[in-house]
């Protein structure tokens, strides 16, 4: 499989007030185009820091970021925005979807940045919604909508500019036991018959086990992969 | 226009809010739209004399002191003068002190040729000329205390010591004064001339050529120069200028008002809106994520804050315009306020300024969320 993520040596320290907290000590990973990547850890590991780089929502303090064969770490700030605006789909814990908009209304959100007319955005958008099973709720807003419901909308924006990557973190943190799997079983959908490339923080083993491959994280090191995957499985 | 309906919801997100904003301004902006109009309305008083070809003569010492009546015959005698007519502010009342009004003396013949701005049928100034008591008054005024042609009025004196008893000949429009009352020089110099010593508080002088007014002001002021009785000759435009600058630096007041009530609205606009975008800050973040830049975000924010802002001010001017369309505001501040209304250089002005409140009052709470690093924002989020 072709590398989409490249990550090399990279440091991350963020500054609090007069400290320095490392977060990231030279991680160096490779994501082949395609994964479905879950990275774990104890809280404070870096994992969502190692997610929101890959993402290009930070830089690191040290070290290469490349996706798709372009170093994002050097891109400028409005670069930057214009690249995830295409490359990037995103899935938060908490959904957060735009509480004034109607599902329809969130799901073009990221449509509103490209060349496409109306007509054209109203396609992909309920292209979109029919994919994560809720043509039938566009015009419902986030509170008409239950938890479950809500990430399925937030995966639709996610996936509705085609990116190259999607990012999810903690997608089913906040879900109750079916509505989890279900979520999972979209995401596992998305990897295996639309070949969505999807990197996943989850401190849930049973979410891990849906990826292709783990990653586990600990005090801002990596650590591989294989191993932990067959643990998991055969915890389960 | 893509983002209008992100901008929309986003404005009426907190209806209760929203509206609780749009009222408070749309409450400064009336009372500033008031204010406004009202220094308008001075100015158009002011103004009102302008483009007519008279001279207002008066005392050089002060314009409570009065002028000899000889002056008269003196000062029609310099050529380009159409006529010349005695003007004698009365200000007297009619029946209670509260209905307070501008009353003068004036000479009843030359009322067509040197106040030829008062328009009045011709049968009502014949009828007027005719009768020693006859009165002139503005429709205004006559509509204010019901009056009718025939109607006997008396008023009461307070300057002098003489309640002219008149009958009402004439109800008379002008373009800026329906306020006035108007009777003959004659009755009043009759009953006070004992007091008076037969003096006259102004002249008005019609001059037949605009271009000849510097050159004719100045020879009646040569004239009784070095007389015991020096006059100072105004053109009519300066006169109601120096008559105005009688009631104080009000236009300065209401400026300084006008500027505080609009600081004031800034102050609290600001603090709403500061409100409005600190809610939403992980949503900011969140938009910045997908991909939505910090110039969007201004952009987005601002026009919802000045889109805020101009429909306070819209409510508020477009309210003002109304409310003086239907109020008779001549009839409540009694004659004070005349032809009252908040006209477009005035409505213009306030939704200029309402936008600038917008831009003021949401630029630091917009440029903050503009400026909101995506990681610190979706700190709460992820």
């Amino acid at each position: 499989m072709n590398q989409l993520v490249e990550i090399r040596d990279v440091h991350k320290v963020y500054k609090r007030d007069s400290f320095d907290v490392p977060v990231l000590n030279g991680v160096s990973v490779s994501v082949p185009k395609g994964d479905f990547l879950a990275l774990m850890g104890p809280s404070g590991s870096g994992k969502t820091t190692l997610l929101n780089l890959i993402a290009g929502i930070d830089r690191p303090t040290r070290g290469q970021v490349f996706v798709d064969g372009k170093e994002i770490s050097a891109f400028s700030e409005t670069k930057l925005a214009g690249w995830r605006a295409t490359h990037v789909g995103f899935i938060f814990q908490m959904y957060n979807l735009i509480p004034v908009l109607n599902a329809f209304d969130n799901v073009e959100l990221p449509l509103l940045l490209t060349k496409l007319n109306k007509r054209q955005r109203k396609e992909h958008v309920e292209t979109a919604l029919s994919v994560v099973g809720l043509s039938d709720r566009m015009n419902h807003y986030p509170r008409q909508l239950s938890g479950g419901q809500e990430q399925r909308v937030s995966i639709a924006r996610a996936v509705v500019t085609d990116p190259t990557i999607i990012v999810a973190d903690e997608p089913t943190g906040d879900l109750d036991a079916k509505s989890a799997h279900e979520i999972l079983d979209l995401l596992q959908q998305l990897n295996r018959q639309h070949q969505k490339t999807i990197i996943m923080v989850t401190h849930d083993p049973k979410a891990a086990e849906r990826a292709r491959h783990v990653l586990h994280l600990d005090k801002g090191v990596l650590v591989e992969s294989q191993e932990v995957l067959h643990e998991i499985r055969q915890a389960h | 226009m893509k983002f209008v309906k992100l901008i929309r919801r986003n404005l009426f997100r907190n209806k209760l809010r929203t509206i609780l904003t749009l009222i408070l301004m749309a409450a400064i902006f009336f009372f500033v739209s008031t204010l406004l109009s009202i220094l308008e309305n001075f100015e158009t008083a002011a103004n009102s004399g302008e483009g007519q070809n008279r001279l207002g003569v008066q005392s050089a010492i002060s314009l409570a002191n009065p002028l000899p009546l000889s002056h008269e015959a003196k000062i029609a005698t310099i050529p380009g003068i159409v006529d010349i007519a005695k003007l004698q502010w009365v200000g007297a009342y009619y029946k209670e002190p509260k209905n307070f009004f501008a009353n003068f003396a004036v000479d009843h013949e030359k009322m067509q040729t040197v106040w030829d701005d008062y328009s009045l049928p011709k049968d009502q100034l014949e009828a007027f000329k005719a009768d020693r008591r006859g009165t002139i008054v503005g429709e205004e005024l006559a509509k204010r205390y019901g009056w009718k042609i025939g109607d006997r009025i008396v008023l009461i004196g307070q300057i002098f010591p003489f309640n002219p008893e008149l009958t009402v000949r004439g109800i008379a429009h002008h373009k800026f004064d329906n306020s006035s009352l108007f009777f003959h020089f004659d009755y009043f110099h009759e009953a006070t001339k004992e007091m008076t010593g037969g003096m006259a508080g102004t002249y008005w002088v019609r001059v037949k050529d605009p271009k000849d007014m510097s050159r004719i002001s100045q020879q009646i002021d040569d004239m009784f120069r070095n007389s015991e009785y020096p006059t100072e000759t105004f053109t009519e435009k300066e006169f109601q200028q120096q008559f105005m600058a009688m009631i104080g630096n009000i236009k300065l007041l209401f400026t300084v008002v006008s500027v505080c009530a609009i600081f004031m609205v800034i102050l609290l606009a600001a603090i709403t809106m500061s409100m409005a975008a600190r809610e939403r800050v992980t949503e900011v973040a969140v938009l910045k994520a997908i991909g939505y830049t910090g110039g969007m975000i201004l952009a987005i924010m601002l026009i919802e804050f000045v889109t805020l802002g101009f429909i306070g001010g819209l409510l508020g001017t477009l309210g003002a315009k109304l409310v003086y369309r239907f109020v008779n505001m001549t009839e409540v501040t009694q004659g004070f306020l005349v032809n009252f209304g908040v006209d477009a250089k005035t409505a213009l002005t306030c939704l200029i300024a309402a936008i600038i409140v917008g831009f003021l009052a949401g630029g630091l709470p917009a440029l903050r969320s503009a400026r909101l690093s995506v990681v610190d924002g979706l700190r709460k989020v992820w």
